[in-house]
């Protein structure tokens, strides 16, 4: 592969807390390899700034190997940037050519309020998970794990919608900001294994319930979300999820 | 879950958004065969009948009024949500993905909603109104004892109009948009999507529902026009 | 002398007989009791988890946004249990054996056999809560091995067997939180532990969103914050991973064990350039399919598909025939470096040995072909059916290979190098996971106590949810039951307002320098210092300067450090700072226990102490002890001996050839 040196120009969010009215500063990283990860670039850039005496670019980042879901940029009108099934971590500088202008956003959702430049504030995720994203389980209750034989096909479509990272690309990337996909691949996951029957029904209705609660959009189903979904998170999971929430909101009596 | 509570989520609006579309798309469907009575070269007579038996047909009726219904209560949900969507991003993006992630007609659902509305407003007035509550010329036909509403030059005359001709193809180009999504969408909020049959819903969506019935309306007004 | 509490009796009975002595706590009384755990990894999610449905009130701490995105979320092979489910021999005492010997005999028997006899459970219980383990077609859970054993006893869900089990625990930790059981503190950083006569009774932490000190009373604290393999600020750690918690309850006066203990993992991505913020595993599971060489002649820059078979080092499995691929991380890790060090690297920075997999392509190719009952066909034919059963197994590892470097792994076979990975050492515990002060705990990754000198691949999972789902439960109730009289103490108390002010000063310290260097520049430093002199080798000299070079390099640190922004307000950069800190501590303990061990063993290796065909050769006479430090002030540890005492194994030297 090819290695080459892009000076860019970066069209950055910057907004100092929550409150902020917040606006794009225009700013130059030079210098930049191809081989840097987006977020190395960003490491440039404020190491610039901070030798300049400014205030960094705050960002979300963990884990930079693309499954913590920490990071969240909304990078020339695409949640993580131009390539498919990336995380903003594991996208590469060899995406960019040089001279090219990258305007680099926040995840924009009312549920996801920004804390600081580029950084928003998840916790509406957490309560979802909270509302039944779980197997009612106490450490300790377990049968031996061969007692339950599971399909493979089954439980391979439940790992494939276990792969969230719980990033919010599916709502960033909704113009409805819409976390259908989020909750459809907890509830398909659950729904699709035995394990998870005895709460199917309670578990989709109280989950769907809470994402209405925080403010997130309702599904139009444009297929943004999947297009965006760095683990390329399946729309089957919505159908998944408008059946278990149908039938459960058909069936239970209370 | 209470049924009040069930319709309030964002899902069984959905739902409710979906059953009346999906019922709207049963009802293009009939009426465009019935509408292409219109381009028999008869005078008028079979559309004329056919017009004579909707209006008057006690059960039609019912469900023409019920029709009336549903498109209301399709929009008003639609509208409500569409509200509620965006009020979900309170501040915009600067840049937007576009057509890269996802399709224009996906998109335009509230546009194209909209101008259907506006359309189905203009049309109703102009035909369904005329025909019952207005002034009607009237023909009679061999074989048939009374004279029957002459809906059939109405509608001929109408579209002698160049204007109106572009309106109702425009609307049926607005139709078209609408349903290539729409048919599609309503299936995937009830849960249907199969790799099995995702092929066949996709097909009756684009090519039934997405071209075929609004190319079968918008023909009507233009051959109408071109045979003046 | 430390006291490690273990119980008397035989081996396979000291932990049936410990849960069966141990003191409980009535469920009314549980209810008062207050527990703060930090860190919501797997040690800390199940802990917090499991401690919730027991009825204790917890309150759990982590500095991300979510407990879900802690680092356990990117362990990659899977994990180990005694299931013996593939009829190949494997027992708890097997899983025991080759943990202990995989630790090169430095760590204590009774913690790795009660390991061994929870693993099990481990994988019972993850199945309950819907982790979507890996299954064969019969329904039944697949397995697959893992370096430095013979059986195939690693439970897996692709590449990403951490994240399912992280989030398994992760749902388990937000279903208590829903019923109030745990209270969880997200973007919230320990900066400190409340002592009140002597026992651990509270934690100051920092709200990173707002800066604002928060004072928490707890009857116990558990640290489970991970290991601190970012002092070598490249490593396969997430950026945020720190030494902070740990380092807090060091200063506190918990003793830090065998801190000189570090994994280089064998497969990595080598570093590309001096941008490189952190690097990216490649898991050891590749190792089962993928085999490791180098050009047989020194700068060799041809192309790895232009070098002939013949012209091919398979050095692993030239020098080790038993285990070949297979070898343990340390073994495999310093073998690489040897072949580089030696001029055999390859790619541009010659700090690189393939790892290919033509070979398994061709294999899974045929076998596929049979399974189809194809007969004549092409070669081609079988490469892509072989490349469909390898996507199938590694498919997101290549990916992300291929993301990074650009260059298709299918094709040309993967460069990689070691790199830090893991540290085995951390906070000394005893028995029952409890650190030199009472009423402070340490779990998983952050404690010490059950991989020696070297962890085996897949066992880290395994230990943290050992330690959180089914230890802890039982060792801290023997705790507690002695506290159940014990009020929640006022946060106004003047021990809270002490360690308050204490964390206030620091912090005010931090800002107020307001000298020309970035965290970042310090981190590096370190990080290089680290490397070079207290890496893979390490020697008497390079040890007592990399000593030196850390003490001067962090009285630079506290005279020059740039910290922009505001302590009262989400400020990243200050947070950094205040683990630079701690790691620029740490990173001289390090280098002083491995100055004090004098042989070599597991991931520690001193060029002093090798056999003849350069194999690390152990002390047993001098050192088979637990290094545990006191830190007493600045550069100033005192050592206490924990002796390993072998009743079931005896010690030899480890031999995977």
């Amino acid at each position: 592969m090819e290695h080459y040196n892009m000076n860019l120009t970066l069209k950055v969010w910057r907004q100092k807390n929550r409150n902020d009215q917040g606006r794009f500063e225009t700013l130059q990283a030079k210098n930049i390899s191809s081989e840097m990860s987006f977020l190395e670039m960003f490491d440039v850039v404020n190491e610039d700034l901070i030798n300049d005496g400014k205030e960094p670019i705050a960002f979300d980042h963990d884990c930079r190997e693309g499954i913590c879901g920490m990071c969240s940029m909304h990078i020339n009108g695409r949640a993580h940037g131009p390539w498919d099934g990336t995380t903003t971590c594991q996208l590469h500088m060899r995406a960019f050519k040089d001279g090219d202008t990258i305007t680099v956003e926040p995840w924009r959702a009312g549920a996801f309020p920004v804390v600081k430049d580029l950084t928003v504030d998840r916790s509406a995720f957490d309560r979802i998970i909270e509302a039944g994203g779980y197997i009612s389980v106490n450490t300790g209750n377990a049968q031996d794990a061969n007692c339950l034989p599971i399909d493979k096909h089954k439980a391979d479509l439940a790992f494939a919608a276990a792969a969230c990272i719980g990033c919010g690309a599916c709502v960033a990337a909704c113009k409805n900001s819409s976390a259908m996909l989020f909750v459809s691949a907890k509830v398909s996951q659950l729904a699709l294994l035995p394990q998870g029957d005895p709460e199917r029904k309670t578990r989709a209705l109280n989950m769907v319930a809470q994402m209405d609660k925080e403010g997130f959009g309702s599904c139009t189903n444009t297929g943004a979300c999947e297009a965006e979904c760095p683990k390329e998170i399946s729309l089957t999971n919505i159908a998944r999820l408008n059946r278990e929430f149908i039938g459960a909101g058909l069936t239970t009596e209370k | 879950m209470k049924w009040s509570q069930f319709f309030n989520t964002s899902i069984g609006k959905k739902l409710l958004v979906g059953a009346t579309g999906l019922f709207l798309c049963s009802f293009v469907l009939v009426h465009l065969v019935g509408n292409l009575q219109l381009l028999y070269k008869d005078g008028g007579k079979a559309f004329n009948s056919y017009a004579q038996f909707m209006g008057h047909n006690s059960l039609i009726q019912f469900i023409a009024w019920g029709l009336k219904i549903v498109i209301l209560l399709h929009a008003f949900i639609a509208i409500q949500l569409t509200l509620k969507n965006r009020a979900a991003r309170p501040v915009k993006y600067a840049v937007n993905p576009g057509n890269q992630t996802s399709s224009w007609f996906s998109r335009q659902m509230a546009i194209m909603g909209s101008i259907l509305f506006i359309f189905i407003v203009l049309h109703l007035s102009q035909l369904w109104g005329k025909f019952h509550y207005g002034e009607m010329p009237t023909q009679t036909y061999e074989g048939i004892a009374e004279p029957l509403k002459d809906l059939y030059t109405v509608t001929y005359d109408l579209f002698t109009n160049p204007l109106m001709v572009l309106i109702y193809v425009i609307s049926m180009i607005a139709l078209s948009f609408h349903l290539i999504h729409g048919f599609k969408s309503a299936c995937q909020t009830f849960g249907l999507n199969h790799s099995k049959y995702n092929g066949i819903i996709n097909f009756i969506g684009v090519w039934i529902f997405g071209i075929l019935i609004p190319v079968g309306f918008a023909a009507i007004p233009v051959i109408i026009y071109l045979n003046k | 002398m430390l006291n490690a509490k273990i119980p008397a009796g035989p081996l396979n009975s000291k932990w049936e007989d410990y849960k069966g002595h141990c003191k409980l706590v009535n469920p009314a009384n549980k209810r008062n009791l207050e527990i703060i755990v930090i860190g919501t990894g797997l040690a800390g999610a199940s802990a917090a988890a499991s401690l919730g449905e027991l009825g204790y009130k917890v309150k759990a701490f982590c500095f991300q946004d979510s407990p879900r995105r802690a680092h356990s979320i990117a362990a990659q092979g899977g994990i180990n249990a005694a299931k013996n489910y593939q009829n190949d021999g494997d027992s708890v005492y097997r899983l025991f054996y080759d943990t202990v010997k995989g630790g090169d005999y430095r760590a204590r028997e009774a913690n790795v056999h009660r390991l061994a006899e929870v693993s099990g459970n481990i994988i019972d219980q993850c199945v309950a809560q819907g982790v979507p383990f890996a299954r064969e077609y019969g329904g039944l859970l697949s397995n697959r091995s893992f370096g430095g054993t013979q059986v195939q006893r690693t439970f897996y869900a692709a590449g990403q067997t951490g994240q399912q089990l992280l989030l398994g625990a992760y749902s388990a930790l937000e279903r208590q939180v829903a019923l109030g059981n745990v209270t969880m503190y997200s973007r919230h950083e320990m900066l400190d532990i409340v002592k009140i006569d002597g026992k651990a009774r509270g934690i100051i932490a920092r709200n990173l969103i707002t800066g604002q000190l928060e004072r928490h009373f707890g009857h116990a604290v558990l640290i489970c914050s991970g290991g601190y393999g970012n002092v070598f600020f490249l490593s396969t750690n997430a950026m945020g991973s720190n030494v902070t918690a740990a380092w807090k309850a060091t200063k506190n006066g918990a003793y830090f064990a065998n801190p000189c203990f570090t994994q280089i993992h064998p497969t990595c991505i080598p570093v590309s350039g001096d941008h490189q913020s952190k690097l990216t595993l490649m898991s050891e599971s590749l190792r089962n399919d993928g085999r490791i060489w180098v050009p047989k002649k020194q700068n060799d820059t041809r192309k790895a598909s232009d070098i002939p078979e013949e012209e091919r080092d398979y050095y692993l499995e030239r020098r080790y025939p038993a285990f070949g691929n297979l070898v343990p991380r340390d073994v495999a890790s310093r073998a690489a470096k040897e072949r580089c060090d030696a001029g055999y690297g390859v790619g541009t920075s010659k700090q690189a040995v393939f790892l290919d997999f033509a070979a398994a392509i061709e294999r899974y190719g045929n076998i596929e072909a049979n399974k189809r009952q194809m007969h004549g066909v092409s070669k081609e034919e079988i490469i892509k059916l072989g490349k469909e059963v390898v996507a199938e197994k590694y498919g997101n590892l290549f990916d992300m290979y291929a993301k990074i470097t650009g260059e298709n792994p299918y094709e040309t076979p993967m460069r990689i190098y070691p790199a830090v990975h893991y540290t085995m050492g951390g906070l000394w515990v005893d028995y029952e996971l409890q650190t030199t002060v009472p009423g402070l705990y340490s779990l998983g990754e952050a404690n010490f106590s059950d991989h020696g000198a070297n962890r085996l691949g897949a066992s880290a999972l395994m230990q943290g949810l050992a330690d959180g789902y089914f230890v802890i439960p039982y060792t801290i109730g023997n705790y507690l039951a002695d506290e159940i009289r014990v009020k929640a103490i006022s946060l106004d108390h003047p021990a809270f307002a002490d360690a308050e002010s204490k964390v206030r000063d620091t912090i005010a310290k931090l800002m107020s320098i307001k000298g020309s260097k970035s965290v970042d520049h310090f981190h590096k430093k370190l990080g290089k210092i680290m490397w070079d002199k207290c890496g893979m080798a390490r020697n008497e000299q390079g040890l007592k300067e990399a000593i030196e070079e850390i003490r001067a390099l962090r009285a630079e640190f506290w005279k020059d450090v740039r910290i922009p922004g505001d302590e009262n307000e989400f400020n990243p950069e200050l947070e950094k700072a205040g683990r630079v800190a701690d790691f620029l501590e740490l990173g001289e303990l390090m280098c002083q226990d491995a100055l004090n061990r004098r042989e070599s063993c597991g991931g520690h290796f001193r060029e002093e102490s090798q056999t003849d065909d350069g194999e690390a050769k152990r002390d047993d006479e001098n050192f088979s002890y637990v290094a545990a430090w006191e830190y007493k002030g600045p550069s100033e540890y005192v050592l206490h001996k924990e002796d390993l005492v072998f009743e079931e194994v005896k010690p030899s030297q480890r031999s995977y050839k």
